[in-house]
């Protein structure tokens, strides 16, 4: 902390002495200054542009067909129930969305019971080559799903699993960045908190359950999250492994539809349809769970 | 009811000795006060005792049961936290009970009849429904006491319990732990930095340095008769004048003056050590340091009563405290601190007569920092045995 | 010297490292061992696998389609970290100094964080179709014919344009942090001193946040490389000819339109170096950075 004071310090030393050898120009900056009301406007333009394009989606998925030419064609249509009837039913977003929650809660579940009882055993045991083992996990940072995709791929056939649950879940389950965040998290609970839990000869189980578990509540709801948003973000690897319709998630469920658009056989307000109830799942619990997001975040940067 | 006894117990970190030999008997009911600098090893100590640290070597016995290699829980001994260590997402009886569960050895109408008794006796009952977070420092630290009491430990092990607390809070603690200590009895080592707290809470005082006990003695003997340079230094606030003298013919002789130091018996029979004054190899003369506490200087003026011998200082600061004026001087090449009446108006620069007090001199060998004189004992020889409370 | 090593149970500690450590050396190890054995080999579909060395190596570096695949790459990554980057610092900004409603313009700005890049993607398509996109009108209007779908610079413009959006939610949550963390005292120092707006965000806040900067254009070059493959796939599929053709689609393409898994392989390792390096100057710049207590 008096680190980062020290650091800011010299870093703002440094620059008074810029503007300091740039006095002449000094005097005028202050009226260059933009006012308040100007950061408002700023940010309604600008976060009107982030916002804009979901907006439409939302309106086109409402609409008969949804061609949209000009801007009077950006009222809200009255087909939003029978469209979303038709992508839900017809296109077999029921069953997309089904697949891709069960995928994300198993990858969810298991990724945070697996983590914990490894960062449990990085912190809080005395066991020699703990920290190469945690290098071990670390380095798989190094392995994202694109640089080993097709050599996986060639492993879920010889296991038989290709095209199920196991192929789109297991591989996902061991998470450096989960078990680096828990370690994180652990490493901030007070020393004299466990050595208090050692003096009452509290064992292992007891101690993670009853005492770091309750303690970690925030931290494993944004971890909850962040690994959330990752699975049911996944399209890569679910299109490489899984191809019968059945068992496909949301994500290749939109190729499908965009597959038949581009084929002149569907409506664009479909697509749009499907497309916002993609997004509403991570959408929801990332807006619901904001606070322990953005903490969790603040961990992991660490 | 317990006595604890450390045997010549050592414990190395890496190449770091925190911990060197050390030899002590915590007695029966005692409240025995470790102080020390940071890293003195007061707090390995400690946590040798709960069980937290292995020793490297040595033998630590709670009554005659060796406790040296048992694990914490079978030790039956109750630590308090600096930060308290409190679940915090516990309430306070669920804090207090959490470790009794764990042990196993209760059973809950037991339980319940030991919270409600700690709670009375710490005044915490309205805290025990409450989460930590909606409790003030001084409330945390008397459920963390609750949490210790209601074990009925053999000993309590207290490492720095009152410093997050703040200033006039920590004093009604020190009192309310000296409370809870005559109520209860239990044979309590309590780990501090700061001397104060040392002085007032501990019927004995441990003062480490550098991983070895300095001085184990009452605390009043601790500021009377400092066995060496670094407790006399350590113990009082502001810290105690050190001047480098030669002793000559029974005085203490600087550039600036000549102190004649009082002999109870022959000359060179100082009582404190049984070492001659005078070194006969060196000539008759020998280097000292003379140790004066601030307030046993004063300004002649004030106490005409001290005797004749006085001598000429420069006034260079002068820091009211309120109750008394702090006023540094120098003498000669030497600049020490001394005490004067409050109001007194003494302006920099100017020059004072300054008077001691004859009978709390200290003379401490420049080389090892072995106290080998306290004038109180010269002068009293009698009183060697017990050193007397002077007050 | 206090410890949190309160247990110590050596089997116990295996059996909780021993889910992640085995699935991590089936799932993660063992295919990245299997992907550089496999790039020795000219291996397919039906075909038994037939040792060629470093053939495989040999013949990417002689070929200009791939060359152009990494050129491609490297620009795409380029453009994408400096625009989400830009675009995340003044947007982040502008909410630091917003005077109210600050948590509606958060959330309104981080929310593509959990877009979908595959929805993300279908949005932006229709949105600027060649022929009834709802930006097309506007766009044309300005003079530029919109044609993307055979003109490969606009194609690579679009594809961009749709991965910087969906970067900007992560940027600015880690960004809103650390400009919180600027110390108030020298905001006011700099107020007092007279310093505009932006000339504060220049010069007191972004040298303040270098390490969080950083580290965000490390993320954002990784997620150019590799997390944009469904904008690719969904937009443009690599074309039109191959203006789009990124190292992760043109990889893709080898193993699943064309079955070469030994070239596929070896391609695999080229980014499985890239990402190495990429972590190695994070880790060394974290090194660096870690002493002012980042």
């Amino acid at each position: 902390m008096t680190g980062a004071i020290q650091y800011a310090k010299r870093r703002f030393e440094s620059a008074r002495a810029a503007l300091g050898r740039g006095a002449g120009t000094e005097t005028t900056e202050s009226t260059a200054d933009l006012g308040a009301a100007g950061v408002h406007v700023q940010l309604w333009l600008l976060a009107g542009l982030v916002l804009f394009p979901i907006l439409v989606a939302v309106v086109v998925s409402t609409k008969q067909q949804g061609i949209v030419t000009s801007l009077p064609d950006l009222l809200p249509g009255t087909y939003a129930v029978e469209n979303y009837r038709e992508a839900i039913v017809d296109y077999g977003f029921a069953r997309f969305m089904w697949n891709s929650l069960l995928m994300s809660v198993v990858v969810v579940v298991g990724k945070l019971v697996v983590s914990v009882l490894a960062a449990v055993a990085i912190v809080y045991y005395r066991v020699p080559y703990k920290d190469l083992v945690f290098l071990f996990v670390l380095f798989t940072l190094l392995l994202p799903v694109p640089v080993r995709f097709v050599p996986l791929f060639q492993l879920m056939n010889d296991l038989g699993w290709s095209n199920s649950l196991l192929a789109i879940t297991v591989p996902y389950i061991a998470s450096a960045t989960t078990v680096f965040i828990l370690r994180q998290h652990f490493l901030s609970i007070p020393t004299s908190i466990v050595e208090t839990a050692k003096l009452d000869g509290v064992g292992p189980l007891k101690f993670t359950l009853r005492v770091l578990v309750p303690m970690s509540r925030g931290v494993l709801v944004g971890v909850s999250i962040i690994m959330f948003v990752y699975a049911w973000n996944q399209y890569l690897w679910p299109l490489v492994i899984i191809d019968s319709e059945a068992n496909q998630v949301a994500q290749v469920g939109l190729q499908l539809l965009q597959g038949d658009v581009q084929g002149g056989q569907l409506s664009w307000s479909l697509v749009m349809a499907g497309s916002v109830l993609t997004l509403l799942p991570p959408l929801a619990l990332m807006i619901l769970f904001r606070k322990p997001l953005l903490e969790t975040f603040a961990i992991q940067q660490k | 009811m317990t006595t604890i006894t450390l045997e010549t117990l050592s414990k190395e970190f890496d190449d770091v000795v925190a911990v060197n030999g050390i030899d002590l008997t915590v007695r029966d009911g005692e409240f025995l006060v470790v102080v020390g600098p940071s890293g003195c090893g007061k707090s390995t100590t400690l946590r040798l005792l709960a069980g937290l640290e292995t020793p490297t070597d040595g033998e630590i016995r709670m009554d005659s049961r060796d406790v040296t290699g048992a694990e914490p829980k079978d030790r039956n001994v109750a630590m308090v936290f600096q930060n308290y260590a409190l679940y915090p997402h516990m309430t306070g009886r669920r804090n207090i009970t959490f470790g009794m569960n764990a042990a196993g050895s209760f059973t809950d109408e037991e339980i319940d009849r030991r919270v409600a008794k700690a709670a009375e006796t710490l005044d915490i009952a309205d805290l025990l429904d409450r989460k930590p977070q909606a409790m003030s420092g001084g409330e945390r630290q008397r459920v963390a006491l609750g949490r210790a009491i209601v074990r009925d430990p053999d000993a309590f092990l207290m490492d720095e319990p009152l410093s997050n607390l703040d200033a006039k809070l920590r004093i009604q603690m020190r009192a309310e732990l000296t409370r809870l200590h005559a109520e209860l009895g239990t044979t309590t080592v309590y780990v501090t930095h700061d001397q104060t707290e040392a002085m007032t809470l501990g019927e004995r005082v441990v003062v480490m340095d550098d991983g070895r006990i300095q001085q184990v003695d009452p605390p009043q003997a601790l500021y009377d008769f400092p066995t060496n340079r670094f407790v006399a230094e350590f113990i009082g606030d502001p810290a105690m004048n050190m001047i480098d003298v030669e002793l000559e013919g029974g005085a203490a002789v600087h550039d600036a003056f000549r102190i004649p130091l009082p002999a109870g018996s022959a000359e060179g029979e100082t009582g404190a050590g049984t070492e001659p004054l005078a070194d006969p190899d060196a000539g008759g003369r020998r280097h000292a340091v003379l140790g004066i506490r601030p307030e046993d200087l004063h300004l002649a003026r004030e106490r005409p009563d001290l005797g004749e011998t006085t001598f000429d200082a420069t006034v260079e600061v002068t820091e009211p405290l309120g109750d008394s004026l702090l006023v540094h001087c120098s003498i000669g090449n030497e600049t020490v601190k001394m005490g004067a009446e409050p109001r007194s108006s003494l302006e920099p620069g100017g020059a004072v007569s300054v008077g001691y007090d004859p009978e709390r001199l200290h003379l401490f060998d420049p080389e090892t920092g072995e106290a080998f004189y306290h004038s109180a004992t010269a002068t009293a020889p009698a009183d060697r045995a017990e050193p007397v409370v002077t007050d | 010297m206090s410890t949190r090593e309160i247990f110590d149970g050596r089997l116990e500690a295996a059996l909780l490292l021993a889910p992640t450590a085995i699935v991590s050396a089936v799932f993660l190890y063992y295919p990245t061992a299997l992907a550089f054995r496999t790039s020795f080999f000219e291996s397919g579909f039906g075909r038994a696998p037939e040792f060629v060395g470093l053939e495989n190596y040999v013949s990417l570096l002689g070929n200009p389609e791939y060359h152009s695949s990494v050129l491609i790459s490297v620009v795409f990554a380029a453009i994408v970290v400096v625009g989400v980057i830009a675009v995340s610092l003044y947007l982040t900004f502008l909410i630091h100094e917003v005077d109210a409603g600050q948590g509606w313009y958060l959330i309104s700005v981080i929310w593509p964080y959990a877009l979908p890049p595959a929805v993300g993607a279908l949005v932006f398509l229709f949105m600027v179709h060649p022929t009834l996109g709802v930006l097309t009108g506007p766009i044309e209007a300005l003079g530029i014919e919109l044609d993307w779908f055979n003109d490969g610079p606009q194609a690579f413009v679009v594809v961009a344009l749709a991965a910087i959006w969906k970067q900007i939610g992560y940027n600015v949550i880690f960004m809103i942090a650390a400009m919180k963390n600027v110390p108030d005292a020298l905001t006011e120092t700099a107020e007092i001193d007279g310093v505009g707006r932006l000339r504060r965000l220049v010069s007191v806040y972004v040298p303040i946040m270098t390490p969080t900067l950083f580290f965000l254009v490390i993320i954002d070059t990784i997620y150019a490389f590799f997390g944009t493959f469904a904008f690719v796939d969904l937009l443009t599929s690599g074309g039109p000819s191959n203006a789009t053709n990124v190292l992760i689609f043109d990889l893709y393409r080898e193993a699943f339109s064309f079955f070469n898994f030994g070239t596929a392989s070896a391609k695999s390792v080229v980014l499985f170096l890239v990402v190495a390096v990429l972590m190695a100057v994070q880790f060394r710049l974290t090194e660096e950075y870690s002493y002012y207590g980042a």
